[in-house]
């Protein structure tokens, strides 16, 4: 296994990380205290080609591997501080067109992925509901089957991205006595009869990522947008949870290197008691554990690109590594915040939205908890 | 069937009870209602199935807990199924 870049995985990395610094850098303080999403950025992104990053060019996309599409992710969270755009895109990606090119009809496929990779789709994902979160093979939502069509009836609650979606792969349930194996995956255009977006869900962090309830009320779909085969839609959303917990922690990588760097120059610069902060071995001390986490936690992302590149399933792998890289990138965000002191502290320096997007890497995906159960459940525990 | 039912008990302890006694994976034991495989494990074991036996189960047969339960239901269906 050789984890370093290839040359063109570096290309494409530091072109992510210019651009992401370039066009990627408008009012974020501002927009953060709004929960303001910007479609203007979202489109950039699509036109850099990040959408289109795991998708075949016959489809619109790039064609990039696993592991080019970690690389430019960690850049982009390098050089865009704009952590709710990422994590609208990450979720856009992982739990929509990624399912969708995994499982859709050839049909599907032609009908969706193109728009999806060029900005003018946004996907969404809904699994959760009120009563069915770690445990979403409870759910509720209801599909029946009438004819070409299936009714479906239920709420999705934490639907990121919902109202501004286009597109929504959701989940419903033939028959709750059926179990997992009654879960059947649907892709649903928004203007389908029956789809409305209830209230908006403000967060702690991550607030340009919009979020919101949807409810599906005598919804109607066509049987042509079942997504996979009838009954096997945990199957998909295993596969689309697998992806994202591999993928959506990239970015925080990048975002960690950025934290370093930021501490790093600060620890220099910082004058107290005559000498800079940095010669401090409490100070210092910090931004090593950092440094070893960053180093520690990339490892970990990047053996799933391995894995995934060279046809290999990443349950385990990909739990690890969101487990590990969530608490670490918490971890590192309090410490940037008390390297910075007081200064840390405020809203200007831009350190506290980095702690408050990082806790919910810890909840996402599944939480911490979950994450251990599925590698316990791997472990034959 | 026997063959069908060896061939589970196989695969079961192999992927999903690794160390666990043979005598112990009896044919009657609840493997879906007990937890022992859960949707992760189901889904694999299903799709394994599958494409062993070059067969498809409809989502009915599949949904029903008591073809899933047991290695006397799953080598039944399995069963019926091959023809």
């Amino acid at each position: 296994m050789d984890f370093s870049l290839t040359p063109e995985q570096q290309e494409w990395q530091t072109a992510a990380i210019e651009f992401a610094k370039t066009s990627l850098a408008d009012d974020m303080i501002a927009r953060d205290h709004k929960g303001e999403f910007s479609r203007d950025l979202w489109q950039k992104c699509a036109d850099f080609g990040v959408q289109g990053l795991p998708v075949p060019e016959k489809y619109g996309g790039n064609g990039a591997d696993v592991s080019t599409a970690i690389a430019v992710m960690e850049g982009l969270g390098y050089g865009c501080k704009d952590a709710g755009l990422l994590f609208s895109i990450n979720a856009h990606l992982w739990t929509n067109s990624v399912p969708i090119l995994l499982y859709g009809t050839e049909e599907q496929k032609q009908k969706y992925l193109p728009g999806l990779c060029n900005g003018a789709l946004i996907g969404a994902n809904g699994a959760s509901e009120p009563e069915s979160g770690s445990d979403v093979f409870a759910m509720k939502t209801k599909a029946v089957k009438k004819g070409d069509r299936y009714i479906l009836n239920g709420t999705k609650m934490f639907v990121t991205n919902a109202q501004v979606s286009d597109l929504i792969v959701a989940y419903a349930t033939l028959d709750e006595k059926m179990g997992v194996l009654g879960i059947c995956g649907f892709i649903i255009e928004k203007g389908f009869p029956g789809v409305s977006i209830s209230k908006k869900i403000d967060k702690m962090g991550l607030r340009t990522s919009p979020m919101a309830e949807i409810v599906f009320e005598n919804c109607e779909v066509p049987a042509a947008n079942l997504l996979g085969r009838e009954g096997r839609g945990a199957e998909v959303f295993n596969c689309s949870m697998e992806w994202e917990r591999s993928c959506i922690l990239a970015s925080c990588l990048g975002t960690m290197r950025r934290q370093i760097d930021k501490c790093v120059e600060y620890a220099r610069m910082r004058k107290q008691f005559g000498k800079p902060i940095g010669k401090f071995q409490s100070v210092a001390n910090r931004i090593v554990d950092m440094k070893v986490r960053l180093e520690t936690a990339r490892p970990l992302v990047y053996k799933i690109g391995w894995l995934k590149d060279h046809g290999k399933s990443a349950v385990a792998e990909a739990a690890m590594a969101k487990l590990y890289l969530s608490e670490s990138f918490v971890k590192s965000s309090l410490d940037a915040i008390q390297v910075y002191g007081g200064y840390g502290y405020m809203t200007e320096c831009e350190l506290e939205r980095d702690l408050r997007d990082a806790v919910g890497s810890q909840l996402y995906s599944g939480t911490s908890e979950i994450q251990r159960n599925i590698i316990a459940s791997m472990m034959g525990l | 069937m026997s063959d069908v039912k060896e061939y589970l008990r196989d695969y079961i302890l192999q992927e999903f009870l690794p160390g666990e006694s043979r005598e112990n994976l009896t044919d009657d034991l609840p493997l879906r209602t007990s937890g022992i495989l859960n949707s992760i494990k189901l889904l694999q074991l299903i799709g394994h199935l599958e494409e062993k036996y070059g067969i498809a189960f409809d989502a009915h047969e599949a949904g029903n807990v008591a073809n899933f339960d047991t290695i006397e239901g799953m080598a039944s269906l399995v069963s019926s199924k091959k023809g």
